[in-house]
């Protein structure tokens, strides 16, 4: 257990860090985009597109950070009402389906990276594929940091958040 | 059989306690298995939702009202309000409504309005002789404006999904939305629902008779002066000028609507960190990570949302809901009247941004057909999502004010039916009549707007 | 079976009312055994999205615009040159013949059976003034889709090509963000981008077509006869199409007309040098041998 809560707060850390730069490398692209067209007159015109890639990456990386600090919104109004024994059980469930729909997003995002490999994003000449490059990276850590809290319900501790 | 399975699916995840988007998710895969369709198709049309250039907006609105709330924005705000009004009955709950409503212009998010005003006001609310329920349901029904505001990401997320509108009205023809047209719409509503919140803020205050300290003195704040009012103002106008520079962008072809948001983040950024000098590294770095995290919890929902519309649409769903409703009624009114009742019960269980995508297909081509035009029917959607957002048992926004106030959900809820009655009032009043959303962009962007 | 075919626009558009024909007379020619359901107004995703669920094969059939398939199959881009066609005639005699079976045909090895062509019209510049001359498109910022080609063009011209999503062409237009933007005469009629812009030049400098397209990894389960009764019922809607399409049009620049739009009819254009410009972009996209036969013998058609 302490082996992969070392592990997992850092490879938390770092999703959060590489979401942090790709927030500040999407407000510095569009921003460059803006006053070279507004005053140079001339709008680059892969901007668009390597905008698209980053918020992906923000997305996913942040989405994931989120798993793991417990930052998505979920109804838990119900489960509270029930017995603690049954409530641990709905909570080993969450978890499993979390990792479930992480692996999901890993297959699904290998799959769709394969069939669009040939095709090429305009003004940027680079493989569609890249597109579910940050899909799988996050479908990975979803389902990593799902275990880890599936491991901590039996071991009957916390997952210390990574962040604040 | 595959609609019974997504909705039982969602339904009985969603009791779990899974996360909103994981369940939505999972429900769409599991349909997807059912009908036999390659589940790729599923992650392909997440990434899709996700991959929309406005949509840039969000993460740079997220961040723009991370930076005002970490920078001191808020406090600067929040002295005005206070100047302005705080000497009368009720005077804090009173200057929060203002604060909150002009908080809400800076940030366009009714959360972190509530985490900025909330973590501010309610805290000197209750030490100054004010019940916490009352602080908590100020502070969060008038943060719902900044859901209205030209800041909102949401109203990004509502263009998006209301691009494919076509139709005519009056002669007009419809096509999609512009977010240039939407931005303005909301000033007229949130200022009529600021109005509101004044009044019920003010009769609950007099008839409870805050503010009143333990030993049950009355105890109101004395008027500071004119001076010091105009002082406070002028101290909160760069704030307050995150509006202004989006509009000047927009309207003077600086930028696009999306990449104003962009310019919102750097005009933050330059306000707080070179001329208030508020803003430490420390606190950079939270906005930046916190606005990363919101931006992926938001980001998915809508990624999954577009993979439920695409499995509704599959199935047919929204033209058999929009049969059924025109069976039921083919009076405007009564449609109207429908469409508001059935989004005000689903933004009970839905978050926002999947409220958002995935009623906007099946309502706003019957609004259309009922003379709504796609910037009123905006207004209606918005408002009727934001009334979800201070709803048990999925409010994000009483969440948070709930949490910063100390209080339960349910405490709250007792004595908040005056503020969703101001809510509703504004609802209706978007419903029924057309200039109050469209009268207010017309004039600003010189063109009909409806 | 019923095929799911996928097109972004409104039930009642020509591509549309052409497919849902189509599948009409594949219905009579197979017996009732095999027909077409629409899936319009984009519900089923962009024409990107919709493009590559044909090719997983989770969507029979798919009517985009072919510039769709730019970053896919290289001959898709022929069609697309600037000023390739002298006229529609020109357009028709070779899209709708053996030059554009041609280019359909190479769909099959990037994973899509190529069914039809439909024409789309010809794309014209529109701004606050007449663009009748290079000088006149000198240095003005021209909306363009994120496409290569696009890009290509609008430079080509001596222009600033400015990507930017269709939503908000209208108030660049109108906050002078962007000086000019392009299309055909329906789109700039429903747009009403001649509210902002309103003096249309027939420049006429790209044609880019419809296509209409099928799964290969469903095709492959189909019979022969089902296969043959699906290419003729393709065909024939060709005929369909045209016939609804080509009032819209001419509905489209009367009613722009009506609207206070200026017309810079082509004759009054200097095609001889656009052309001249756009020359560099001919060799910049047919870049093989193959290509740049099939270039010529769209030329050479009489
Ligand atoms: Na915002
Ligand atoms: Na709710």
């Amino acid at each position: 257990m302490r082996w992969l809560t070392a592990v997992t707060s850092r490879l938390s850390r770092w999703a959060m860090y590489i979401a942090c730069a790709c927030l500040a490398g999407l407000l510095c692209i569009v921003v460059y985009g803006v006053v070279m067209r507004y005053v140079f007159n001339d709008a680059p015109p892969y901007v668009e597109q390597v905008a698209l890639l980053l918020v992906i990456s923000v997305a996913m990386f942040g989405a994931a950070a989120g798993v793991r600090d417990a930052g998505h919104i979920g109804l838990d109004s119900l489960v509270a009402m029930l017995s603690p024994k049954l409530r641990f059980w709905c909570d080993i469930a969450v978890q499993v389906l979390s990792v479930a729909f992480g692996v999901a997003l890993l297959a699904g995002s290998v799959e769709m990276g394969l069939s669009t490999y040939a095709s090429t994003i305009p003004t940027l000449g680079l493989s569609e594929a890249f597109r579910y490059l940050p899909v799988l990276l996050g479908g990975i850590l979803f389902a990593v940091f799902s275990i880890e809290h599936l491991i901590a319900r039996f071991a009957g501790t916390e997952v210390v958040r990574s962040w604040h | 059989m595959a609609l019974t399975v997504l909705c039982l699916g969602f339904v009985v995840l969603l009791l779990l306690g899974v996360p909103v988007a994981i369940a939505i998710g999972l429900a769409c895969l599991a349909t997807f298995a059912v009908e036999g369709l390659p589940f790729e198709t599923a992650i392909q049309m997440m990434v899709s939702g996700m991959n929309v250039f406005s949509f840039l907006a969000i993460p740079f609105f997220i961040f723009s009202g991370e930076l005002m709330l970490h920078g001191g924005i808020a406090d600067k705000i929040v002295n005005f309000a206070r100047s302005l009004v705080g000497h009368w009955k009720g005077g804090l709950g009173l200057a929060n409504v203002v604060a909150s409503t002009l908080f809400g212009g800076v940030s366009g998010s009714p959360v972190a309005d509530t985490s900025a005003m909330g973590g501010v006001m309610i805290p000197i609310m209750k030490r100054e002789g004010y019940s916490a329920a009352y602080a908590v349901n100020v502070t969060t029904h008038a943060s719902l404006s900044g859901a209205l505001m030209p800041t909102s990401h949401n109203m990004i997320i509502y263009a998006f999904a209301a691009q494919a509108a076509t139709g005519m009205i009056d002669g007009t023809a419809i096509r999609g939305v512009s977010i240039g047209d939407l931005m303005f719409a909301g000033l007229v509503p949130v200022f009529w629902i600021m109005v509101c919140m004044l009044v019920a803020a003010y009769w609950q205050a007099a008839s409870h008779g805050y503010p009143r300290s333990v030993d049950g003195r009355s105890m109101v704040q004395r008027f500071p002066g004119w001076s010091a009012v105009l002082g406070a103002f002028i101290a909160s106008l760069p704030g307050l000028g995150v509006i202004l520079i989006i509009l000047v962008c927009v309207m003077k072809g600086i930028t696009t609507a999306t990449e104003a948001a962009a310019i919102a983040v750097t005009y933050s950024l330059l306000l707080t960190v070179v001329v208030y000098r508020t803003m430490t590294r420390v606190n950079l770095m939270k906005s930046l990570a916190r606005a990363s995290k919101t931006t992926g919890v938001i980001l998915l929902l809508i990624g999954v949302s577009n993979m439920l519309r695409y499995q509704m649409a599959y199935l047919e769903i929204p033209d058999a809901i929009e049969a059924a409703l025109l069976t039921a009624t083919t009076t405007p009114w009564v449609m109207l009247l429908y469409i508001n009742i059935i989004q005000i019960i689903l933004g009970i269980f839905l978050d926002m941004a999947a409220h958002i995508l995935i009623t906007t297909p099946l309502f706003l081509p019957l609004a259309i057909q009922m003379h709504v035009g796609p910037v009123q029917f905006g207004m209606m959607l918005l408002l009727n999502c934001a009334l979800g957002l201070v709803h048990p048992p999925v409010g994000t926004v009483q969440f948070v004010g709930c949490a910063i106030g100390n209080i339960s959900i349910g405490e709250a809820t007792k004595t908040a039916w005056p503020y969703y009655l101001a809510i509703l009032t504004a609802i209706m009043l978007v419903t029924y009549v057309p200039v109050f959303s469209t009268w207010l962009p017309s004039l600003i962007t010189g063109h009909p707007v409806l | 079976r019923t095929f799911r075919s996928a097109d972004v626009h409104a039930k009642d558009f020509p591509t549309n009312v052409a497919v849902v024909a189509m599948g009409a007379e594949l219905s009579k020619a197979t017996g009732g055994k095999d027909t077409i359901k629409v899936f319009g107004d984009s519900s089923l995703g962009s024409e990107k999205d919709t493009v590559e669920q044909v090719k997983i094969g989770a969507l029979d059939m798919v009517r985009v615009s072919s510039a769709s398939f730019h970053g896919i199959v290289p001959e898709s881009l022929i069609p697309s040159l600037p000023f390739l066609f002298r006229d529609i005639e020109h357009f028709r005699k070779t899209m709708y013949g053996p030059q554009g079976d041609k280019i359909l045909a190479a769909f099959d090895k990037a994973g899509f059976v190529g069914l039809a062509f439909y024409e789309s019209g010809a794309r014209s510049m529109y701004a606050k003034k007449p663009i009748k001359t290079l000088a006149d498109i000198k240095g003005l910022k021209v909306r363009v889709q994120p496409s290569d080609l696009m890009v290509s063009l609008v430079s080509a011209l001596g222009a600033s090509p400015t990507p930017m999503p269709y939503a908000e062409v209208y108030t660049g237009l109108k906050t002078g963000l962007i000086d000019a933007a392009e299309n055909n005469y329906p789109s700039f009629d429903e747009s009403k981008h001649y509210e902002a812009a309103p003096v249309y030049s027939e420049t006429m400098h790209v044609m880019t077509p419809e296509v209409l397209v099928f799964s290969k990894k469903v095709w492959d389960t189909l019979t022969k006869q089902e296969q043959a009764a699906i290419r003729t019922a393709a065909h024939n809607s060709i005929a369909t199409y045209v016939k609804l399409w080509e009032p819209r049009e001419k509905d489209a620049r009367a009613a722009v007309v009506k609207a206070g739009a200026k017309i810079v009819p082509a004759a009054e254009i200097d095609r001889k040098s656009f052309i001249a410009a756009e020359k560099p972009v001919w060799d910049k996209f047919a870049t093989t041998p193959q290509l740049k036969a099939l270039v010529s013998e769209i030329v050479d058609a009489k």
